[in-house]
């Protein structure tokens, strides 16, 4: 590398250190943990490979800055990053190799677009040279990964690092939050920058303006709505906790006294002891709020997609209200439920605009309507299964004795099926920002690796993580990260020997044919100690509390096994293709 | 069915053609036609997509999705009402000794079409207009015949005075010279 006067002179304005004699050229890989670092990243999540083996080499000589973890399956890696993200707020980021280990990341990548998670995986690729020659281990990632990413882009020169990953953290973590994808080829990895390495944050993009906060008279549309509803209802959102919008939203529940539910990714965010609060929504959502969602006058969605579990038959969902829909992604509105008015920004700014409208109002005849639906849901369902006379334990019982051991404070992780929806029914929540869940792609085996992501990114929280036998085994190998990292994770299996809810499917809609759902489980409590994880089994009801209490107690990660009851159903339930209103309590 | 003409503007970069038709793909929305090729400003290229659907809500749906597309700067959706548009079709016509001649003041003058090109046994005749008149004049010389057809997608411009500056206004873009 030369350098005439002039160019050396701007240099040394710009870097001091740099000298004449030895300008300071850093390879891609370099320039890449590097730009993580000015991204604030303290932990990777990745497994080496040949195509990502100059970045590995790299990282090597900035272990003292960054975290990394070794996970033992890529799809461990991308749960772990979406746990960590969903916990933090922060980017996960995943490092893996091309390939195999890209491909294997391709379910945790769709994950996270769904559940609108930041993240930007790096991944790598075969050198330039040999793209498109079926080289070893060479997959079109970019193409893979175009429907389930925010953003994807290949680099294929060391120069382009700096301003692309940049751009990848900028289109992570804005807007509505969502994967982005960065596949880097090798020769990328080991090649010099022509130019001295530096960094400029991205802050803006020409093709890309998230709106933050949104119009005034879409803010005055929606205050009048509300300000006129006789029987307004609130809909809480993921969205709610991504824009840590919560103090802004007990704010405007206050104002306006409306009666709050929450969906599935919102729960925690309105703790269950707020009076106003009247459960959750969607297919095993809670009984009232269900009904009387076909009963309101004025829907005040914040942060939410009217998923079809939440809405059921769609053509027979809320038609006698008035949607207000406050949504940061344009393409949100009028996509699913008609909006009356739409608010497009943030949920922190608009519910901030949207407070000194409103005015003070009082709902009590209007929220004592949840009470009564409560009162049958609590004798035909909560009652008899917190305090069954079955033999064997039933999972109610397990999330509710977890729920009061831990405050209703902890972090649960729950994975896909009868426990999941369980625990969202069971665990009451107390403290933002405490429940993380596959929602949206429904992926079996998420709350493992998640769980210990979301540990890693909140050390001082009690973290567990509740997953059914089924799930357990989908990413059982990540047990071994957890014990290699000695981060106390506390594992609870609700085994029932079965894949719960599509048994239940099978009994209630397909005259118990049961087709492939029976389980012939290995001894988890052997498998967690093979890994160096300590755990036991719990059968009965009598040991229950001590059990929960030994595994609450460990200051290690342990693995609580508890044997419940095979056949049981997750009720109340709007059967697919069902009205809201006509949700079954058996 | 309506016939929607979708216009989509973007950064001129690898792979976008393929993040915008995943998105039609995905919705089972047929493309009629597409055209795609650099503007007047260096960098922006122009996505010209017609489609036909029964339900200008799911069109509405559709366009908000390809907005979502990082690299894409503007998009907007077009009734024919809306826009000036035509597509360029090329005839391979035999004429061996002894065929019917062509009557070429009537290709020129009433269908307005063009013979770009002479070889001893085929003319090619070029025939711009919208996708009617195309099919008009395919008809017309059809009993000649066609050894090769082809039809460009459509190109369209709103009639709208407003450009992409007045909806994007902070942005850069070098015009070409």
């Amino acid at each position: 590398m030369e350098f005439n006067e002039n160019q050396t002179q701007t240099i040394l304005v710009a870097e001091p250190k740099v000298s004449i004699d030895k300008p300071e050229l850093i390879n891609g890989s370099h320039a890449l943990i590097r730009s993580l670092i000015e991204e604030d990243v303290e932990t990777i999540f990745g497994y080496p490979g040949g195509a990502i083996m100059p970045v590995y080499d790299a990282i090597y000589d900035y272990q003292d800055q960054i975290n990394h973890i070794l996970v033992r399956h890529e799809q461990g890696a991308a749960h772990a990053a979406e746990g960590f993200a969903r916990m933090t707020g922060k980017v996960g980021v995943c490092l893996v190799t091309s390939g195999p280990g890209a491909t294997n990341m391709v379910t945790g990548i769709a994950d996270a677009i769904i559940d609108s998670t930041p993240m930007v995986c790096v991944i790598g690729q075969v050198a330039a040279h040999l793209l498109g020659t079926d080289a070893f281990q060479e997959t079109d990632v970019i193409g893979i990964t175009i429907p389930i990413t925010k953003w994807n882009y290949q680099i294929t020169r060391a120069d382009e690092i700096p301003e692309i990953m940049a751009k990848a953290f900028y289109i992570a973590k804005s807007g509505r939050p969502g994967p982005v994808l960065i596949d880097i080829t090798k020769n990328a990895q080991q090649e010099l920058m022509s130019k001295s390495y530096s960094y400029k944050k991205c802050e803006s993009l020409i093709s890309y303006r998230p709106r933050l906060a949104p119009k005034q008279h879409q803010v005055e549309a929606a205050a009048k709505l509300i300000n006129e509803a006789k029987r307004p209802f609130l809909f809480v959102g993921h969205g709610v906790q991504i824009a840590n919008a919560e103090q802004e939203l007990l704010a405007f529940i206050e104002k306006t006294d409306v009666p709050a539910a929450s969906t599935l990714l919102g729960l925690s965010s309105v703790s269950v002891d707020h009076p106003n609060y009247v459960g959750w929504l969607g297919m095993h959502g809670n009984y009232g709020t269900n009904v009387l969602t076909n009963q309101c006058d004025v829907i005040i969605a914040i942060g939410m997609r009217f998923d079809d579990r939440v809405t059921g038959d769609l053509t027979r969902y809320a038609k006698q209200a008035k949607v207000v829909h406050i949504e940061i992604d344009p393409a949100e509105i009028d996509k699913i439920v008609k909006a009356d008015a739409p608010v497009v920004g943030d949920a922190k700014k608009a519910l901030e605009m949207l407070l000194p409208l409103l005015k003070e109002n009082r709902h009590e005849a209007w929220r004592a309507e949840f009470k009564k639906f409560d009162v049958i849901e609590y004798e035909k369902i909560t009652k008899p299964e917190l305090a069954p006379t079955t033999e064997k334990i039933k999972m109610a019982e397990v999330i509710r004795k977890l729920s009061d051991k831990t405050k209703g404070e902890a972090v649960i992780v729950a994975d896909v099926g009868q426990h999941q929806m369980m625990t969202a029914r069971y665990y009451e929540f107390k403290k933002p920002n405490s429940f993380i869940t596959s929602g949206g792609l429904g992926t079996m085996g998420f709350a493992l690796p998640a769980a210990f992501g979301a540990k890693v990114g909140a050390p001082e929280r009690e973290v567990v993580a509740m997953i059914g036998d089924g799930c357990f085994q989908m990413t059982i190998q990540e047990l071994g990260t957890i014990a290699q990292s000695g981060l106390p994770v506390k594992i609870i299996i609700l085994n029932n020997n079965f894949l719960g809810m599509v048994r239940q499917w099978q009994q209630l809609f397909h005259q118990k044919r049961y087709s492939f759902v029976e389980l012939q489980n290995p001894d988890f409590i052997t498998i967690a100690k093979g890994f160096g994880i300590d755990g036991h089994t719990c059968g009965s009801r009598e040991e229950l509390n001590e059990s929960l209490d030994k595994m609450l107690a460990s200051d290690k990660p342990y693995l609580l096994e508890v044997l419940v009851e095979k056949e049981e159903n997750v009720f109340p339930m709007v059967p697919t293709g069902a009205c809201v209103a006509d949700i079954r309590l058996e | 069915m309506t016939t929607y003409t979708i216009c989509v503007f973007t950064e001129n970069t690898i792979g976008i053609l393929n993040k915008i038709t995943t998105i039609l793909t995905r919705r089972r929305i047929n493309i009629e036609s597409l055209t795609v090729s650099e503007t007047e400003r260096k960098g922006i290229s122009r996505f010209t997509i017609v489609i036909r659907h029964e339900s200008r809500d799911a069109v509405e749906k559709l366009v908000r999705q390809i907005r979502k597309v990082i690299e894409v700067l503007a998009v907007f959706g077009y009734l024919n009402n809306d826009i000036v548009y035509n597509e360029i079709a090329l005839f391979k016509i035999s004429t061996p000794i002894g065929a019917k001649p062509l009557d070429i003041e009537t290709i020129n003058k009433v269908y307005k079409a063009w013979v770009v090109y002479w070889h001893l046994t085929y003319v090619i005749i070029q025939k711009t207009g919208t996708e009617e008149e195309i099919f008009e004049f395919f008809d017309y010389i059809k009993p000649h015949e066609i050894l090769e057809f082809v039809r460009s997608g459509r190109v369209a411009v709103s009639k709208s005075p407003q450009t992409l500056v007045d909806y994007l206004p902070e942005a850069e873009w070098e015009y070409y010279q």
